[in-house]
């Protein structure tokens, strides 16, 4: 980034805020039909009952749990990025993590449906929450259900909190640059801020306080997840290897979905002075790591299976990679998530951009597919064969899962254009700041 | 009674940094300094590597939340105490963790939010006229010295320029 200025920085990062093109509201109105769809397909399970979906007893969790993890491993690598890396002074973060972040919360949000779609009395769905009932009787912490509830509002909580403390200097820069009532809101969203010396010394005490909270919360979000499984006594979960599995795959297709996310925003936007190559082979880098997490965990987890000599154990595992039923979802996971991203260990081909946003669309249908393996599988094949059966989703549930994207990518373009995607401070922080020595050498 | 208030923009952060420590130097203590970024060399100037009050608030809330994680769980089981079997205790450590470490990082940064807005006195709608310039949220340093006399104004406007300030406006302020 040699040679810009600060001035230029912002002028770039806030160049397109509030000026939508046409494809940029053709994109809005496919978003919004695709989540029209989704919420059509909910009202018709609303109206008609659970029946609607493709249950039958003794698969009671199938596409909506699976795509409640899916979401919220999608909203790892955000807090990741933002936090963990911003404890490691790691300088390729600034460029994505604004985004990245935005990315967490709207997948949050998505993820934060379901529950309530999966128990079908969606307005029953704030039983989930700590309060006693009339006779003083309070939900069951010793239950992983009940630790789900709270580790995925807390990460809410504090992730919004993070991207919205972030947030703060950059929409006070929005407000300088805009007048009449737009600068009027962002005057009120950036809470007067002004950049003086006693904001930014607290301002930075507290930003590495939420970076150290958030960071144990972002290994911990998809650990309790994973005990939602891993606590019960099914075969195929109930193994301690489930939250180093669970976490590295969510980190896994986070970072995936960052670079399917920022790659065309990067281009469209011409911001390649601030998201480049560099972030996405970063990016890549790290997919690689916990893809390779991942593969590993895969193969140990029917190494332990096996070594256990437990029969049913060692039957589900079997049953995935060769049952007729489900041996699809068990190689097409094995395809997207341990294959396709070998890819990258050509520098050339994490270096290519189109080479990196179709295998990480490759992973994220691949994440799917992981969720879907070892929930589906695991229910329909149980300890007695009597009670074996084939559980498909229907319409409805196919019709939710593809709605939650139109829910998920509205969020994100409404964001695009109306709060900076790049942090602009930040970005500031990465040049060289003007010093008139620096000019007095030159002359 | 009357007394001036000074605004000197700088565009080299050299230049700003110097002007600040020549203020302070001075024994002047109402001044403000503004950047469009963070700048731990200004905080350090100004600070003198004083850490921020914040991580008071955030370990009062860490702790107030972590005992409260814990109790909530804890109390809620000796309530309606279930008889276990095989002698698992009511009130189980391994078992309330989780539920203590997320309250423990909830109540943390609610706290840690709450110091931030206390410390930096937020929302900041009721700040001074002269911090009010778009460019210092942009790409220039700003310094406000505050309660200056007529002399003491001139004085300081002369010198900041000498150490690199691009503009410097001189207005009355009443203290009345």
């Amino acid at each position: 980034m040699n040679g810009i200025t600060y001035g230029a920085v912002t002028r770039d990062i806030l160049r397109p805020l509030f000026k939508p093109s046409a494809a940029y509201l053709g994109l809005l109105g496919l978003s919004l039909a695709i989540m029209a769809w989704g919420g059509y397909c909910w009202y018709v399970q609303l109206v008609h009952g659970l029946g609607v979906a493709g249950y039958q007893p003794p698969v009671f969790w199938g596409v909506y749990i699976t795509t409640f993890v899916f979401w919220i491993g999608i909203g790892h690598a955000g807090t990741l990025i933002s936090a963990i890396l911003f404890l490691f002074r790691s300088r390729w973060r600034t460029g994505v993590y604004r985004a990245a972040e935005a990315m967490t919360i709207f997948a949050v949000m998505t993820a934060g449906l379901f529950p309530a779609i999966h128990v079908g009395r969606a307005w029953n769905a704030y039983w989930l929450f700590p309060y006693p009932n009339q006779r003083e009787l309070w939900q069951n912490f010793k239950s992983p259900l009940m630790w789900d509830v709270f580790a995925v509002s807390t990460y809410f909580s504090v992730s919004t909190i993070f991207f919205y403390i972030g947030l703060i200097p950059d929409l006070a820069a929005v407000r300088d640059k805009t007048s009449g009532l737009i600068k009027k809101m962002y005057t009120h969203m950036s809470l007067g801020w002004r950049g003086t010396d006693r904001q930014w010394r607290h301002y930075m005490a507290a930003y590495g306080f939420f970076a150290a909270f958030a960071t144990p919360l972002v290994l911990s979000v998809h650990s309790v997840v994973s005990w939602d499984f891993a606590m019960s006594q099914t075969m195929g979960w109930h193994s301690t290897l489930f939250p180093p599995y669970f976490v590295g795959g969510a980190i896994f297709s986070g970072c995936a979905m960052v670079i399917t996310l920022l790659l065309p925003l990067s281009k469209v936007f011409k911001w390649d002075e601030y998201i480049n190559v560099w972030h996405f082979e970063s990016l890549a880098k790290m997919c690689l790591l916990t893809g390779g997490i991942l593969t590993y965990a895969y193969a140990i987890e029917h190494y332990v299976a096996w070594y256990s000599d437990n029969p049913y154990e060692w039957g589900i595992f079997v049953f995935r990679a060769t049952g007729e039923d489900y041996a699809w979802v068990f190689y097409m996971m094995v395809f997207c998530n341990c294959i396709a991203p070998l890819i990258w260990w050509v520098k050339s081909m994490r270096r290519n951009l189109a080479v990196l946003f179709v295998v990480s669309i490759i992973i994220n249908i691949g994440m799917w597919f992981e969720r879907y393996n070892i929930i589906a599988s695991s229910l329909a094949h149980q300890y007695d064969p009597a009670s074996w059966v084939f559980y498909a989703p229907t319409w409805v549930e196919m019709g939710i899962l593809i709605g939650s994207f139109g829910w998920f990518f509205t969020w994100f373009l409404l964001f695009i254009k109306v709060m900076p995607s790049v942090a602009v401070a930040e970005v500031k922080e990465l040049l060289r700041p003007p010093l008139k020595s620096d000019e007095e050498a030159a002359a | 009674m009357s007394t001036k208030t000074l605004t000197a923009i700088f565009g080299h952060l050299d230049c700003m940094i110097d002007g600040v420590h020549a203020v302070k130097q001075s024994g002047i203590s109402d001044f403000v300094a503004t950047s469009p970024l963070p700048r731990h060399d200004l905080e350090e100037v100004i600070y003198e590597g004083r850490p921020s009050p914040v991580r008071w608030f955030t370990m009062s809330g860490a702790i107030f939340g972590g005992t409260l994680g814990f109790s909530l769980a804890s109390f809620t089981h000796l309530n309606w105490p279930m008889i276990i079997p095989a002698g698992k205790p009511l009130v189980s450590i391994p078992a309330f963790l989780v539920i203590t470490f997320e309250s423990t990082v909830l109540w943390g940064c609610l706290a840690t939010l709450i110091g931030l807005i206390v410390m930096c006195r937020l929302p900041g709608f009721g700040l001074q006229a002269e911090l009010e310039d778009p460019r210092l949220s942009d790409d220039k340093f700003g310094l406000v010295v505050n309660g200056l006399s007529d002399a003491q104004a001139e004085q300081w406007k002369e010198k900041l320029a000498h150490l690199g300030a691009q503009e410097i406006t001189v207005t009355e302020r009443d203290d009345a």
